[in-house]
């Protein structure tokens, strides 16, 4: 068994297994809860929800990342905040700018789009691992998050960092032969792929629940969210 | 102590609305730093994700196929009895229900909701704490979480009437507005009760108290138990019908606002074209027509500041009026304390906390955050429109032994109207 | 066994002693024997240099026969070779050195080739080095490919089993190339996977670069042995680098600088091809060192993006204007409809029997009788 061959089913048979995995899984996440039963709000809006709702992406993407809507919490979470905001930046200006993937994405979608220069997309994915690392370190050592983390959150964390450093290490020819970073890149996003839909790195997609929830409860006070 | 009946509780109540965000909880604990509880005493427990703990292992273990999973490999434990009593002292006495974790969760799960659902289940299970639920029982037999009896009532109204020379209208008919005050205004700050009368004279106000509705506060809420709750607003809605007023005006109470005018509607029949609104409102309304003129800097000397109240202003909406009304009062000694608006810091009373005699060395202790609030800007006086918030300012100030007068806005505008 | 050796072959054909000392820079050079390690010891020890290596084996080794076979195969490889600029280097391997059989280039036809190929096994039994270009077919007992009422499977079997060494020369050969690809009618099949029990080396590419087919027979003539290989048995020497290791677009790809139509100024000024599809990361060959056409160029140099060519599969690779970093597979619309549709269903079916249990649990007298835990 060489590495090309491994690279082949993992990103040919292997790859179209995950993808199918991931679709289906969400989809389903995504119904079993659409299905539970939501209630015609009958309360009387003081002011407008949509306005709210749009004021509270606007805080959720510009802001929370990096400065915290609420004074003193930064001190306290420092780390939380620039390095979980750093690594979302790192992962989707990586995921959606960077060459390699954007020809991925154009491969799945039929359409690409420009892309940013290798040293911005180099660095941002450093930025990232460093990140990674740092939080993984506060799970470790926070008391609040050593007492909420179970088991799945650690293959959180692993199944994400896995795909960074392989991908890094790819990209800079590091150590082994190209063919076999790229086999476990593509092993660990594969991998990735099929948990995403079993655990909570799914937030992605109930975050749009939550945060026009949210909007909506202080747009309907005339409240910032 | 059933703890069936407490997960019955939360599988009723779960629906899309609490699964979508127990789904998008990523375990970040964001949410501990902005619980004032957790902040002063850095009990990891007091995290408003472990709060919500009972809530999410119903609906993992009975909604979720994973969840069973996890359960049936003893990767999970259910939920016990001693779970249960456990989280009864957390949710209660560590918890106000302020929703300030809301504002900083990057998902903006609205945990404050959420606790609340938690209480529920303990409701169903018989878990309230005893003093709570002594109030509450008050609530049902006379009315009254203090135990203010209807004749007691009507007397107390009779002496502030008298003693401070003001109109308090009784059960009158055809009338535009009903102002529902709170026992503690009753007994605790009678010149409250005064002083809007005063401005609702001066306003040349068509408006009534009643015997039936005479109840703003709701203990049924506190313990999230959803029959008392529609219960003690059924009374004030019924009194509101009878009289055929067209609003209904709540009187210096935040967790009382928060059930009239932002859950009635969602859990029981309201009457239709009776608006719900707050005192503050009406006051700033009247002044803003020029029903009333208030002197300019009248309460111009020594630092004043606003407190807002966690369910008038965050979860309330009225962050502007009082903050107006004040600018003009003082609008040299006004300062903002930091954070404020709907980034307030509560209290530490609401929620029912104040009621637990148990609780007493914890709001205390977070009561602390506040004085070092005032301090932070030299105040010397603070205002605020809600009772509960100022019973818990007048004894945490004594408690701390911190130089600060506390006042009540409302009290305020009575004082300088012209 | 030939009694003249590789010399005496040549001088007789008219090369001075000069040409041949050049010939064998040129053959040492391009196989990398200045790096071997044996070559480096005797060099430091003994004093001769790598050319003196070579002619010394080439004078004093006798001449190695050759047997071509052309399964299924479009002749690339062949003409490649037969095309190259260096025709002293193709006179040595297929004139000199080679030539029992060769297809396409013998004079021979019919059954007077084949006897031919016969008479040579036989001859040369245990010595012969099987060249085979493109691939054996095995469906249907091999009716695909028959040359002589005889299945080139057969064919290959019969001639590889009394060979000294097996070299699979092109992508055909090599992996089973263009015939393989899907839905591969034939049963086409690399010639690795059919003959086990010999040495055997893969001289992939589509065509495989003439010098470097060259250069590997060399390579066994000299030594006597096959080259070193990598995983895919092909030798290191010529395969040991990617062509995005030494392109010479290298640096356009390191700053960024793409083209993005083959019409543009982008591709005018011989920016970097990647986002036109070239595979150049993932695949190992000489292009770039060794070029074509006697180092004139290479498809990435001409403009062209590299299309994977001495890599397997390359043809089932996605395309060769899909991205090199895409998935080579991917689900079809209908397959991920089905997928969505598996989970809405699962979805639903889960979502009502929890609606089920929560309207039960509404009912009066759903909290029973105390079900503490365990």
């Amino acid at each position: 068994m060489d590495w090309t061959t491994i690279l082949r089913f993992f990103r040919g048979p292997f790859f179209v297994v995950s993808l199918l995995i991931f679709i289906g899984g969400m989809t389903y996440r995504l119904v079993r809860v659409l299905l539970l039963g939501w209630s015609r709000d009958r309360v009387k809006s003081r002011g407008s929800k949509a306005m709210g709702v749009l004021k509270s992406y606007a805080k959720g993407v510009l802001v929370l990342p990096f400065i915290p809507w609420v004074k003193r919490t930064f001190g306290n979470n420092a780390l939380t905040y620039l390095a979980g905001g750093l690594f979302h930046l790192s992962l989707l200006t990586v995921v959606v700018f960077g060459t390699p993937h954007m020809l991925v994405w154009k491969s799945l979608l039929g359409f690409g789009w420009p892309t940013l220069p290798f040293p911005v997309i180099d660095w941002l994915s450093a930025v990232g691992i460093i990140a990674l690392v740092l939080l993984l370190i506060n799970r470790l050592t926070h008391p609040v998050l050593k007492l909420i983390t179970r088991a799945p959150l650690w293959l959180n964390w692993i199944l994400v960092f896995l795909p960074f450093v392989t991908g890094y290490a790819m990209t800079h020819h590091l150590c082994l032969r190209y063919e076999v970073f790229f086999s476990l890149h593509m092993i660990a996003v594969d991998l990735l792929l099929i948990w995403i839909p079993f655990g909570r790195i799914s937030h992605f997609l109930f975050y749009f629940f939550s945060r026009t929830i949210h909007g909506a409860q202080a747009g309907k006070r005339a409240v910032n969210p | 102590m059933n703890t069936q009946s407490a997960m019955n509780a939360y599988v009723k109540e779960i629906g899309g609305w609490v699964a979508a965000q127990l789904e998008a909880c990523t375990r970040c604990g964001l949410c501990a730093a902005a619980c004032h509880f957790y902040q002063v005493t850095e009990n990891p427990e007091y995290a408003p994700v472990w709060k919500v703990e009972p809530l999410r292992k119903a609906y993992e273990q009975r909604f979720t196929v994973a969840g069973k999973l996890k359960l049936a490999l003893g990767l999970e434990t259910p939920v016990t009895d001693e779970d249960l009593k456990h989280w009864s002292t957390i949710v209660f006495e560590a918890c106000t229900i302020c929703n300030k974790c809301a504002m900083v969760c990057p998902m903006g799960i609205q945990l404050g909701p959420l606790i609340h659902d938690v209480r529920a289940g303990m409701a169903a299970a018989g878990l309230v704490p005893a003093d709570l639920h002594a109030a509450t029982a008050k609530q049902v037999e006379v009315g009254s979480p203090l135990g203010v009896t209807a004749s007691t009532w009507a007397e107390r109204m009779d002496w502030i009437a008298e003693e401070w020379e003001v109109d308090i209208p009784k059960d009158q008919k055809g009338v535009d507005t009903l102002v529902v005050f709170t026992s503690i205004e009753l007994m605790k700050f009678p010149d409250n009760i005064a002083a809007v009368a005063k401005i609702m004279k001066r306003a040349g106000e068509k408006w009534t108290i009643s015997s039936k509705g005479r109840e703003v506060v709701n203990f049924g809420y506190f313990e999230a138990d959803e029959a008392l709750t529609k219960m003690f607003m059924a009374r004030v809605f019924d009194a509101a019908k009878e009289l055929g007023v067209k609003r209904i005006v709540i009187s210096e109470c935040g967790h009382a606002y928060d059930a009239f005018r932002w859950t009635a509607a969602n859990i029981m029949d309201v009457p239709i074209g009776v608006e719900v609104t707050h005192i503050i409102r009406v006051i700033y309304d009247f002044w803003k027509a020029g029903r009333i003129s208030l002197k300019k800097g009248s309460y111009d000397d020594g630092t004043i500041t606003f407190h807002d109240s966690c369910k008038i202003q965050r979860r309330g909406g009225h962050i502007k009026e009082p903050r107006e009304i004040l600018k003009w009062l003082a609008p040299n000694a006004f300062k903002e304390m930091s954070p404020a608006r709907e980034q307030s810091i509560c209290c530490g009373g609401g929620g029912g906390v104040i009621s637990i005699k148990e609780a007493d060395p914890l709001r205390f202790a977070v009561f602390g955050l506040k004085v070092d609030q005032m301090k932070a800007i030299g105040a010397k006086s603070v205002c605020m429109v809600c009772s509960n918030c100022r019973l818990q300012f007048t004894e945490g100030v004594a408690y701390h032994k911190a130089d600060v007068q506390v006042r009540g806005l409302t009290d305020m505008v009575s004082k300088v109207l012209e | 066994m030939d009694e003249k050796t590789v010399y005496d072959h040549l001088r007789e054909s008219g090369f001075s002693r000069r040409d041949f000392m050049k010939f064998c820079g040129l053959l040492s050079g391009m196989m990398g024997l200045e790096f071997l390690p044996a070559a480096k010891l005797l060099g430091a020890a003994a004093g001769p240099s790598a050319a003196e290596l070579v002619a010394g084996a080439l004078k004093s080794k006798p001449r190695v026969p050759v047997i071509w076979l052309e399964l299924q195969d479009c002749a690339g490889c062949t003409e490649a070779v037969s095309r190259s600029q260096s025709p002293s280097l193709v006179n040595l391997v297929l004139n000199k050195i080679t030539v029992d059989y060769q297809e396409t280039l013998m004079a021979a036809a019919g059954f007077q080739a084949e006897a031919a190929r016969r008479e040579a096994m036989a001859r040369y039994k245990g010595q012969y080095v099987l060249v085979v270009e493109g691939s054996p077919s095995v469906d249907a007992d091999g009716v695909f490919c028959v040359i002589g009422g005889k299945s080139g499977l057969d064919i290959l079997r019969e001639t590889a089993a009394d060979a000294a060494a097996v070299i699979a020369v092109g992508n055909c050969a090599a992996f089973g190339g263009l015939p393989k690809a899907k839905p591969n009618p034939t049963g086409a099949r690399a010639v690795s996977e059919i003959i086990a029990d010999k040495p055997i080396i893969n001289i992939p590419g589509c065509p495989a670069i003439p010098e470097v087919t060259t250069g590997t027979i060399a390579h066994f003539l000299i030594m006597g042995a096959l080259p070193a290989t990598d995983g895919l048995k092909r030798p290191v020497t010529f395969y040991g680098h990617t062509i995005h290791d030494h392109c010479l677009r290298r640096p356009f790809y390191d700053a960024g600088k793409f083209v993005e139509r083959f019409d543009d100024k982008e591709a005018r000024a011989g920016y970097c091809l990647y986002k036109m599809g070239c595979k150049g990361p993932t695949t190992y060959n000489a292009c770039p060192s060794l070029k074509w056409e006697k180092g004139l160029s290479y498809p990435v140099q001409s403009g062209h993006p590299c299309l994977g060519c001495s890599e397997p599969d390359f043809w089932d690779g996605g395309g060769f204007y899909k991205g090199q970093s895409a998935p080579v597979e991917q689900p079809t619309i209908a397959a991920a409809g089905i997928s969505a549709g598996v989970g809405v269903a699962l979805g639903a079916v889960l979502a009502g029997a929890n609606s089920v249990k929560k309207r039960k649990a509404g009912k009066p007298g759903a909290s029973g009788p105390d079900e503490s835990a365990k």
